[in-house]
């Protein structure tokens, strides 16, 4: 039961922590029109993975182990690819935020539907399939013995309540901080996401050094564990981390830190009066 | 990056990398799809393979299989989330996986193997090496894979020699670990029996460690190599101290102790230095030829051992470090030069068969019991044998 909890509770907060973060986002700079679209990237996501997981669990034909990971490990990599854009995206239009600019920036958030749809269904569905797969399995299981499914099932509900209380939280934070932050968090959850991913594509055999270990501490840090499952599941963070891994997260988090940093001191250098401007719009 | 472009441009990009990610995954799943072996389905062989994975073990329902579409159907019986994986026979390439099988929980792992070994392994708590157990793949008839192409074989065939190396690697450090202890307390009877055969893993791997210049002459230089001035180290000096000549003055406890620990520490080095060695094709190939020719050179003459008279032990590891390489890269000859791969088989046999004929016990004979004739029909099948060898990198790498 626990151990089924965890897994449910792992790839829950795996796959709805980067759409949760976009969505105090867009509540907070008073775009929750966009609301719907990010969810109907989660919708399709779902829709795909439940269904392709039953194909492959009741179907005739299954997923070789290779797709399976290069399909994980490619999305999670495109995943990273459209979030990195979106962090970018957000410090830009967080700039013109609640300026006179406001329907080019609505024209802005038009051309970026798109983005959004697609963020949401990378965030959720690279994740989507490997859980669908485990959800059919513990279904199957729960017609003799009843507990798996419930206990996944009850993970993942913890997951969803942890990500809302999260953007219930981050919406409390100030204005000006929440865009640094969200945006920090993202990045850091997107390096996570990409050493993941390139440890996927390493399984399957498609990058070498699957072997080369960088730091092993799954001693200290089981990934049976409650906390080794929340790192896996909000940081992507591996106990046993490849070379290859640990040098795509540092030269993804250090230089896409380091110019959105620069972005967001450049936003704050503007005149003050941009400020209030956007408070009011956002109480509005 | 940041920098107000038209509202129109940025349209574009979010279009076009939907297009991007949509372009790349789609292919990627039509083309990878396999069949989920059904147990009910005519000509289906018996089934899924049942695997049952508790926390301490990991039973599997059968060794063997018929190569082909496999399912192994994995059971978690145990407490823990547990792993499944089927591994090449290097224990390393990750041939196929099924994660997240949380207790009480059956999930499918399907795939295509080839004939070949194989090892299985559960990994109960998704950490260390998890509980493995051999598995072979027999051949069916029906050929499962028709991507053999060259590269890959090649590729295969050094990553399994690098495993090898690697093996070997450890099993000495090891071995010397206990062999050195043994002679710095003055356990000659113990250290001597551990001789020889703790030799054997470096011997085996001899063109790897050779290839670090320095080390090499630190561990296995003889006394009549010794350059002027060279302090002599290594393997030799504590044989000579274990097996003295007449009229030899025995080392003192110290400096038995100074050349174990020296031993050790070079082992060490030697080490962790081959584990980021870059192997490749020609490396095998050229590191089979020369341990042959170390053979020829060294041990036909009975120069290697000349205290201990031990010089068997070393000829089998160099015959042994030759042939895994061949092996290693047999599948990839055999698609070149499928004439050269069966008669370096043959020759191989010939003379693993004959050195067979002096085993005794867990070991060999000594050098100096053999007869001339015996010498004479070694060298004679080393000989036979190092022609062929020769041609083996040349036919694989061009
Ligand atoms: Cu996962």
């Amino acid at each position: 039961m626990t151990a089924n909890f965890l897994i449910g509770l792992r790839e829950g907060l795996e796959a709805t922590l980067i759409v949760v973060l976009l969505m105090a986002y867009l509540t907070k700079s008073g775009r929750r029109a966009l609301l719907p679209r990010l969810w109907a990237g989660v919708g399709i996501a779902v829709a795909v993975s439940v269904g392709f997981g039953a194909l492959l669990t009741f179907g005739p034909r299954g997923l070789t182990f290779e797709a399976q990971e290069a399909i994980g490990g490619g999305l999670s990599i495109v995943a990273v690819g459209l979030v990195t854009w979106m962090v970018f995206w957000m410090a830009r239009t967080a700039r013109t935020l609640g300026s006179e600019l406001r329907s080019r920036v609505d024209g802005v958030a038009d051309g970026a539907a798109w983005g959004l749809v697609l963020v949401a269904a990378l965030a959720v569905g690279r994740e989507g399939l490997e859980t669908a797969l485990f959800l059919w399995a513990a279904a199957q299981a729960s017609g003799e013995s009843g507990t798996p499914l419930s206990g996944a099932l009850l993970g993942l509900a913890v997951a969803a309540g942890l990500g809302y209380l999260l953007h219930r939280g981050v919406l409390k934070v100030n204005l000006s901080r929440f865009f640094t932050w969200t945006g920090v968090a993202l990045v850091v959850i997107a390096g996570g996401v990409l050493a993941y991913g390139v440890h996927d594509l390493q399984e399957a055999g498609i990058l070498p050094g699957l072997h080369s270990l960088a730091f092993d501490v799954s001693a200290a840090v089981p990934p049976s564990s409650w906390y080794g499952t929340l790192l896996k599941g909000t940081l992507n963070f591996s106990p046993a981390t490849t070379w290859l891994e640990a040098t795509a997260w540092v030269l993804y988090a250090v230089p896409v830190m380091f110019c959105y940093l620069r972005a967001n001191f450049r936003r704050r250098l503007r005149p003050a009066a941009e400020t209030p401007a956007a408070t009011a719009a956002i109480a509005s | 990056m940041p920098g107000l472009t038209s509202p129109k441009t940025r349209r574009t990009a979010g279009a076009r990398l939907a297009v991007v990610a949509a372009t790349a995954v789609l292919p990627l799943a039509l083309a990878s799809c396999t069949d989920n072996a059904n147990a009910n389905a005519t000509g289906a062989t018996d089934g899924p393979i049942q695997v049952t994975s508790t926390d301490t073990e990991c039973k599997v329902s059968a060794a063997v299989a018929p190569s082909g579409n496999l399912t192994f159907a994995v059971k978690n019986d145990g407490a823990e989330v547990t792993e499944f994986y089927v591994l090449a026979e290097d224990g390393l390439r990750i041939v196929a996986e099924v994660e997240n099988i949380g207790p009480g929980i059956t999930r499918n792992l399907v795939l295509t193997a080839p004939a070949g070994k194989y090892t299985t392994a559960c990994k109960p708590g998704m950490q260390g090496d998890g509980i493995r157990a051999d598995f072979t793949v027999k051949d069916s008839g029906k050929q499962a894979t028709a991507d053999a192409d060259h590269q890959k074989l090649v590729d295969t065939g050094v990553t399994q020699y690098t495993a090898y190396v690697k093996d070997q690697t450890e099993q000495l450090v090891a071995g010397t670990r206990e062999f050195a202890a043994a002679y710095a307390a003055g356990d000659a009877a113990k250290a001597k029996s551990l001789y020889a055969a703790t030799r054997m893993h470096w011997e085996r791997i001899e063109p790897v460690a050779e290839s670090f210049g320095d080390l090499d002459p630190k561990l296995d230089a003889r006394e009549a190599d010794l350059e002027p001035g060279q302090k002599w180290t290594g393997w030799h000096r504590a044989e000579k101290d274990l097996f003295p000549p007449a009229g030899y003055k025995a080392l003192t406890a110290a400096e038995r102790s100074a050349i174990s620990k020296q031993l050790v520490a070079d082992t060490g080095e030697l080490s962790t230095r081959t584990r980021t060695v870059e192997l490749s094709a020609d490396k095998l190939g050229n590191g089979a030829k020369e341990l042959l020719d170390e053979v020829a050179r060294g041990k036909v003459t009975g120069e290697e051992e000349i205290w201990s008279h031990t010089d068997l032990w070393d000829f089998q590891a160099n015959v042994d470090g030759a042939r895994i390489a061949f092996e290693n890269l047999k599948p990839a000859l055999e698609q070149k030069d499928a004439a050269l791969a069966k008669d370096l088989d043959a020759k191989f046999s010939a003379l693993q068969a004959e050195l067979k004929t002096h085993a005794k016990g867990d070991g060999f004979a000594y050098y100096n019991e053999l007869s001339k004739d015996e010498v004479q029909q070694l060298s004679a099948l080393v000989d036979a044998l190092g022609e062929p060898l020769s041609k083996l990198t040349a036919a694989v790498v061009l």
